[in-house]
C-alpha cells in the first residue's frame, strides 16, 4: 500500500466510525413517513450534521454527509487520463445497475463523484456497523486496484494485437 | 480466433456441401444467402430446377460503385479483372442483363466442374472484387518507378521534394468510410477512414491504433511490416477528396515495394490490409466483454464482502455459538 | 376559500422549519478581519521562527467563529500554511499536548481544509495531522466536530 493511501483510508474509516450512529427518526414533514433525513428534497437543517470532506488530492475525494437516521458516502474515484475516466465510468455504472444486491448502494451518485453509498439507519440495524465500514474500505482499495488492472490489459490486448497483425506482414 | 481469414467459410462449405450432392447424384436445389463483413452478401440459388448442376452465385457489396468508378466509366473493366481471378471452366460471369435482381455481379457455377481449387477461389470472391483498385495501384507504382528510374541524376534531385504521385483510387466500403489507395513511385499508400460510433469505442480505438503505430518500432522482429500512422484529421494525399468529419479516425498504411514485388505477397498483403477494419473492430469488441465478465465477477467479491456484515451469517461464519435450543419435556421449543 | 385544504399552513408559521442559519449560536459581536490581522502575523513569524509547538497552540485557541466567511477563509489560509510547516516528525507530539477543546478545533481545521481546493493540493499533509490525531484520541474530537454549530 502506497505512503498516502494509508492515512486516506484511515481518515475516512474513523470518520465513518463516528457518523455511523443513526437512530430512528421519524419525518417531520410527513406523517408515518421515515426517510432518510439527508436525502429529502426540503431538508430541516437541525437533523444534519457537519459534512466531512476528506481528500487524498484533488481526484481522490471522500464526502460524508451525516444525518440523524442516514449517512451519504461519495466517493470520487481517481481519473487520471480518458481511458480510466471511461472504465471508472462503466465500472461504476454496472454496481449501479446491480445496487439492489448491495442493499448501501446509491443507483446515481450525486455532482461531482463517480458512486455514492447511502446508510441508514434500517442498514446499521440489520447490519454490523464494523463491517459496514470494513465493505467501504475495502471498495475503495479495490477499485483503484480493478481500475488500473483493467486500463494494463486493455494496452497489453492492443499491443498483443497490434504485434500479431503487423506479423503477417513479414514475408 | 486471432486472425480473421480471407475467405467465407460458409460460402466454401455451401460449394462443398453442393458438389457433393451433384457427385453423388442427388443435386439440391438451393437458395441461400450468405453475408460477410462491410455489408456484402452472397446469394446462391438454383436457377432452373431441372438443371440443377447450375447455380447463379451473386455478390452485391456496398463498396461496388466506388470500385467500378476506379477503373474508368463503367464497371467493364472490374468484371475483366475479377473474370482474369477466376478463370477457369466451371465458372462463367453472366453479363449485365443476367444478373440476378439486386446484385451486382453473379457468376454461373457448373457444380460438375468445380474442383478443390475452384472452391476456395469462389470463396474469396469478395476479396477479389475489392483487390481490384489495389491491382491498378501496383500497375501505376512499376509505371512510375520505371519512370523515376529512367530520369536524369538532376532531374532525380527536384522530383524528389515533390513526389510522383499517382492517382489515387477510393474505395466507399461502409456508408461513411473509406479505403484510400495511394500509389507513388516508391510506396503505395493506404489510407482507412473509420467512425467510432461510441464514446467508449473512440477511447479504446485510440489506444489500439496507437499500439498499432508503436508496434514496429518496439518489436524488432516486425520491423519490416509496413509502417502505420493514425491521425485525428486527413492526411495531406486524400485532404481535398474526403468530406469533413470530426469523428473519422484515419489509419495510414505504407506499403513498400518487399509487400508487393510478387503476386504471392501481393495477394497476402492484400487479403490482410482488407481485413483490417474488421480484425480491429474485433478486438475491441472482445476487450469489452472481457471487461464485462470481469466486472461481473467483482461484483460478487463485492457482494460477499458485504455479506458478511449481515447479522445472521456473521454468527455462522465466525463459529459463535448459538444458545442450544431447549425444549420441554413433550418436545416443544422452549420460549422465554 | 372552497379550497381551504390546500392552503399551505406551514407557510404561515415563521417557527416552523430551521435553516442552515437559525442553527449558527447568537454571537456577541462579528470578529473581522482586522481583529485578527495580529494573531496572522503573530503566527507568521512563530511558525517562520521555526515555533511551530507555538503557533499550532496559538490557531487552537479561540477560533474566529463569529467572523464571516471571507475572513475565516483569509485566516484559513494562514492556518493552512502554519500546519503544512510542521515537520512530519513533530506532528505527534504537537497533538499531545493539545486539550480536548483545542483538538476539536484542529480537527475542523483539517476537515475545512480537506474541502477547499488549496487544502486539498496538501492532501498529505492534512491527513497526516488526521492520523497522528485519530491515533492520540480516537474519535472523540470527530464526533465533537459533527455536532459542533460553530464552524471554522
Amino acid at each position: 500500500m502506497s505512503q498516502s493511501l494509508r492515512p486516506y483510508l484511515t481518515a475516512v474509516r474513523h470518520s465513518l466510525e463516528a457518523a455511523l450512529t443513526l437512530s430512528n427518526f421519524s419525518s417531520q414533514e410527513v406523517e408515518r413517513h421515515n426517510r432518510p433525513e439527508i436525502e429529502v428534497p426540503i431538508q430541516s437543517a437541525e437533523l444534519l450534521l457537519q459534512p466531512m470532506h476528506i481528500s487524498r488530492n484533488e481526484n481522490e475525494q471522500v464526502l460524508i454527509e451525516p444525518s440523524v437516521n442516514s449517512v451519504r458516502v461519495n466517493i470520487m474515484v481517481k481519473q487520471a487520463d480518458e481511458i480510466e475516466q471511461i472504465l471508472v465510468h462503466k465500472f461504476t455504472r454496472f454496481l449501479e445497475q446491480r445496487a439492489e444486491a448491495f442493499y448501501i448502494l446509491r443507483r446515481t451518485p450525486i455532482k461531482g463523484f463517480s458512486i455514492s453509498f447511502l446508510i441508514t439507519n434500517k442498514h446499521t440495524e440489520s447490519m454490523k456497523t464494523g463491517k459496514l465500514i470494513d465493505f467501504i474500505i475495502e471498495f475503495m482499495e479495490e477499485v483503484d486496484k480493478e481500475i488500473s488492472e483493467m486500463k494494463l490489459f486493455l494496452n497489453a490486448r492492443a499491443r498483443f494485437v497490434a504485434e500479431a497483425y503487423l506479423g503477417e506482414f513479414v514475408y | 480466433m486471432l486472425h480473421l481469414s480471407a475467405n467465407n467459410t460458409l460460402l466454401e462449405a455451401t460449394l462443398i456441401e453442393l458438389q457433393q450432392a451433384v457427385q453423388e447424384n442427388s443435386p439440391l436445389v438451393v437458395d441461400r444467402i450468405v453475408s460477410d463483413f462491410d455489408h456484402t452478401s452472397f446469394h446462391l440459388v438454383t436457377p432452373d430446377n431441372d438443371n440443377r448442376q447450375f447455380i447463379h452465385l451473386s455478390i452485391v457489396t456496398k463498396a461496388w460503385p466506388s470500385l467500378a468508378q476506379c477503373g474508368g466509366v463503367d464497371e467493364s473493366q472490374l468484371i475483366q479483372f475479377i473474370n482474369g481471378k477466376l478463370t477457369n471452366q466451371a465458372t462463367e460471369i453472366l453479363p449485365k442483363n443476367q444478373t440476378t435482381q439486386g446484385y451486382d455481379m453473379t457468376v454461373r457455377v457448373d457444380l460438375t466442374k468445380l474442383d478443390d481449387e475452384s472452391i476456395h477461389n469462389l470463396s474469396l470472391l469478395k476479396t477479389y472484387v475489392m483487390s481490384f483498385p489495389f491491382q491498378l495501384a501496383f500497375d501505376e507504382f512499376q509505371r512510375l518507378s520505371q519512370q523515376f528510374a529512367t530520369l536524369a541524376p538532376g532531374e532525380e534531385e527536384s522530383s524528389l521534394s515533390q513526389p510522383h504521385r499517382g492517382q489515387s483510387y477510393r474505395i466507399q466500403y461502409r456508408d461513411d468510410e473509406n479505403i484510400y489507395v495511394q500509389p507513388s513511385n516508391d510506396r503505395i499508400t493506404v489510407i482507412f477512414e473509420t467512425i467510432f460510433k461510441d464514446e467508449t469505442d473512440k477511447i479504446f480505438g485510440k489506444v489500439f491504433l496507437q499500439e498499432f503505430v508503436d508496434a514496429r518500432k518496439r518489436n524488432r522482429s516486425i520491423q519490416s511490416a509496413p509502417q502505420v500512422l493514425f491521425s485525428n484529421v486527413a492526411p495531406r494525399e486524400i485532404a481535398t477528396t474526403s468530406m469533413e468529419n470530426s469523428d473519422s479516425r484515419f489509419i495510414t498504411f505504407v506499403l513498400f515495394p518487399r509487400h508487393f514485388n510478387n503476386t504471392e505477397t501481393q495477394f497476402k498483403t492484400i487479403s490482410q490490409i482488407l481485413q483490417f477494419r474488421n480484425y480491429f473492430h474485433y478486438h475491441i469488441k472482445c476487450s469489452k466483454a472481457f471487461m464485462h465478465s470481469r466486472m461481473r465477477f467483482r461484483v460478487n467479491t463485492f457482494i460477499k464482502v458485504l455479506n458478511r456484515a449481515k447479522f445472521d451469517s456473521e454468527e455462522n461464519e465466525d463459529g459463535e455459538k448459538e444458545p442450544q435450543q431447549r425444549r420441554t419435556f413433550t418436545g416443544r421449543k422452549m420460549v422465554y | 376559500m372552497s379550497d381551504w385544504r390546500r392552503i399551505d399552513i406551514d407557510a404561515f408559521d415563521p417557527d416552523c422549519r430551521l435553516t442552515a442559519n437559525d442553527l449558527i449560536p447568537p454571537y456577541e459581536r462579528q470578529v473581522t478581519l482586522q481583529e485578527l490581522q495580529p494573531k496572522m502575523e503573530q503566527l507568521r513569524t512563530l511558525s517562520s521562527g521555526g515555533d511551530t509547538r507555538g503557533a499550532v497552540q496559538l490557531i487552537t485557541q479561540d477560533p474566529p467563529y463569529s467572523a464571516d466567511d471571507t475572513t475565516k477563509n483569509q485566516y484559513f489560509q494562514v492556518v493552512l500554511e502554519t500546519l503544512s510547516q510542521v515537520r512530519q516528525a513533530d506532528i505527534i507530539n504537537i497533538v499531545k499536548e493539545l486539550n480536548t477543546e483545542q483538538q476539536i478545533v484542529l480537527v475542523k481545521y483539517l476537515y475545512k481544509g480537506m474541502s477547499l481546493p488549496e487544502g486539498q493540493k496538501q492532501g498529505g499533509i492534512l491527513l497526516a495531522w488526521f492520523e497522528k490525531l485519530t491515533q492520540s484520541s480516537g474519535v472523540t474530537p470527530i464526533v465533537h466536530y459533527l455536532s459542533d454549530r460553530r464552524t471554522v
